[in-house]
């Protein structure tokens, strides 16, 4: 059985995880969504459909990166201008 | 810390009186008080070994504030069985040492990493990808975690 996509998928996935440590809804939910999303596409066998979503997997990631600085952003924002 | 206080109570008017004289009569003063304080640093010492004893490791009295406990093959494996009990996917009843992961247990791949990611929590060091595949017995883990800390038993 060759799965030549295997180490980028468990990659992702671990990476994936890690970032859902500070999610802000719980790392439990996050880690249930990521985990029926990830074996929703487990019968996928085409290489290149599943390059392509590893691809989104990874745009995902910087999503996430970027909408925790975002929050960071807002947090530091609220704390010097209550007022606004 | 009881001891350190008792030490300086013992030592404290020692170390004040020979600051404070320094004639030839000091040197009187001072060994009179060494005899009078003779006896309480003998019950001092006498106290610190005691409370030593009882502590069983503190051999020297120092206490090691970065280190824990040192591990052995008994307790990383009551380490590595508690984290698998704890993860809402295993059954602790079915859960042995040597369960498959994926036959036994009835976990796919991505709990595999999930279960990796919370041993490398555990035991605070990264396990890499290709030793991660390997990994799949709890007794797999115990005996990688030994390698690593260099464990032989």
């Amino acid at each position: 059985m060759a799965q030549p996509h295997r180490k980028a998928v468990l990659n992702l996935y671990k990476t994936l995880l890690y970032l859902g440590r500070d999610w802000p809804q719980g790392f439990d939910l996050f880690r249930k969504r990521l985990h029926k999303v990830f074996s929703k596409n487990s019968e996928e066998t085409d290489p290149q459909k599943i390059q392509i979503m590893v691809k989104h997997g990874e745009f995902v990631v910087k999503e996430i990166e970027a909408l925790y600085k975002l929050k960071k952003y807002r947090a530091m924002k609220r704390r010097y201008y209550d007022d606004n | 810390m009881a001891a350190a206080n008792i030490f300086r109570s013992a030592f404290g008017g020692l170390l004040r009186r020979s600051t404070t004289y320094r004639t030839s009569v000091t040197c009187r003063l001072s060994t009179v008080a060494l005899q009078q304080k003779f006896s309480t640093i003998k019950a001092a010492v006498k106290i610190y070994k005691s409370q030593a004893l009882q502590n069983g490791n503190e051999k020297h009295g120092i206490r090691k504030y970065s280190g824990g406990p040192p591990l052995t093959l008994d307790l990383i494996k009551s380490r590595v069985l508690l984290v698998l009990q704890l993860y809402d996917k295993i059954n602790p009843e079915q859960l042995t040492v040597d369960s498959h992961f994926m036959n036994d247990l009835g976990l796919d791949s991505l709990d595999h990493v999930e279960v990796i990611m919370a041993m490398e929590d555990e035991f605070g060091f990264e396990i890499p990808d290709g030793d991660a595949e390997r990994l799949v017995r709890p007794k797999d883990i115990v005996q990688y975690i030994a390698d690593k800390e260099d464990i032989y038993e």
